[in-house]
Formats: C-alpha cells, structure tokens, sequence
C-alpha cells in the first residue's frame, strides 16, 4: 500500500471541502482533515524508515493542531451569535456591505 | 489485507465528513477517520502516535460535539439516499489508487533507528516555540472573553 497517495487522497478530500463547503463547521472539518493527512505523511514515512523523530513530530504537531481548532472554534462561535448565520458567504457579504455603509456614511458627512 | 480495508474505509469517512450534510453525522464520519488513521499508525509499528492520536482527537471531537450541537440548524428538506451512495462510490474509487499502487522500497543507510525520547530531545527548541503558541492561544482566548463581556455590558 502507498501512504504517500493515500494522505495526498485525505489532502484532496480536505481542499475539495474547504473549497466548496460553506458551513463554518464544514470548513473546519476539512481543515482537520488536511491537518491530518499532513501528520500521517510524516509519521508513517518515519516509521517505515524505523525512526521515532515522525511521531514526536506529530505530537508537537498537535499542539498547533488543537490551537487551531480552538481559535476557529471561537470565532464560530462570536461569528453565529453576532450574525446569526453559519455560512460563510453570507459573512463575507454581510462584511462587504457594512464596509460600503461605513463608506457611504463618511462620504456624506 | 486489513491495512487495505482501513485504507478504504478511512477514506469512505473522510469523504463522508466533507459530504454529510448535518453537522452531527459528519463529526461522527470524522471520529471514524481518527479511530482508522489511530489502527493504521498502531499496524504500523507507531504505537505512541497512536495513542496521542486518540487521545487528542477524542478531545477535540468532544469539543466539536458540542459546538455542532449547538450551531447545527435543522435539515431542510430530506436528502436523497443517491447522493450518500454515490459519494461512498467515488470515495471506494479514490481508494483504488493507494491500494493498488505499490511504494518504491525506500533506500537509505540508516543502520540504527532514533528512539523516541532522543526524537523527542532533538524537537525540544520546536517544542518550547509550540508551547509559546499554546500560551498565546490562552491568552488570545481570555481576551476574546473579555471582549464579549466588555461588549455586552456596553
């Protein structure tokens, strides 16, 4: 078995979802997904070599990993309370149009 | 054998936690894809890869748990059983590839392996960076409460 394709598929999979997914939670998701195909790579590589160095890179690997996810997780959770929505699109939008407000407002002033 | 079906079947439910619409389900396809990666590492001599893995990502999917629970809307509309079968189908088919394909034996001359706690002693620098990030992320997380608070009371 190849690991090397088999975490580039996971990649694949992870980009595919943090492309076309537009749920905050989706796209976190894809990112774990990334994130572990990413560690997989390593570990599995260094272990068919019979070096440990793979799996203490993960666990460092994880620390980024978990701060991450926490960082996201937060801006979710401010993001569906402030707005009220979990879609990303309608974020961006709802952004765009504030900034045009703001514009708009100095303009007149 | 078993390291094919794994390969298999960690890919079925990585796709499946990209596909899925609910958000309960598709952290449940991701706990499976972590339990899967957690086996592999184990089948493959990684035994406190394996461990760490489990570890950390039952903790980050109890989190998730709860943050999917509380932010999942409602379904709209029920979704066709074609959808979910078909994505399972090109999962099994993007699985073909690592099954079939056979890795070049990687030449090298290493005689003897580095242990764990060496690997672990060579990372430390890293390590203490990482735990830098960890501290910062406290601190960014604390300030992010207080905002709240602040903006609350205003």
């Amino acid at each position: 078995m190849n690991y090397v394709i088999l975490s580039v598929t996971l990649l694949a999979i992870g980009i595919y979802g943090l492309l076309t997914k537009r749920h905050l939670l989706k796209v976190l998701v894809s990112i774990e997904l990334i994130a572990t195909a990413a560690s997989m790579n390593f570990v599995l590589l260094a272990s068919s070599l019979n070096k440990a160095l793979g799996e203490a890179f993960l666990i460092l690997a994880f620390s980024t990993d978990t701060c991450v996810t926490a960082i996201i997780l937060a801006l979710l959770v401010i993001f569906s309370r402030k707005y009220g929505t979990r879609d990303i699109r309608k974020l961006a939008r709802l952004e765009r149009n504030k900034e045009n407000g703001s514009e708009i407002g100095e303009g007149d002033a | 054998m078993i390291l094919e079906l794994l390969a298999a079947g960690l890919i079925v439910s990585a796709v499946l936690a990209v596909h899925l619409d609910e958000a309960v389900y598709s952290i449940v396809s991701l706990t499976c894809t972590f339990i899967l990666m957690a086996i592999l590492y184990s089948l493959s001599d990684a035994n406190f890869a394996a461990v760490f893995q489990l570890a950390i990502s039952a903790g980050t999917l109890a989190v998730l748990f709860l943050s999917g629970e509380m932010l999942s809307e409602k379904p709209s509309g029920k979704k066709s059983l074609r959808n979910l079968f078909l994505a399972i189908a090109g999962a099994l088919l993007l699985s073909i590839p690592s099954i079939l394909l056979s890795a070049k034996a990687i030449q090298t001359n290493v005689t003897s392996g580095v242990s764990f706690p060496e690997a672990l002693w060579n990372l430390r620098a890293i390590d203490v960076v990482l735990q830098g990030m960890v501290i910062m992320t406290v601190a960014l997380g604390i300030a992010i409460v207080l905002y709240e608070k602040r903006g609350g009371k205003n």
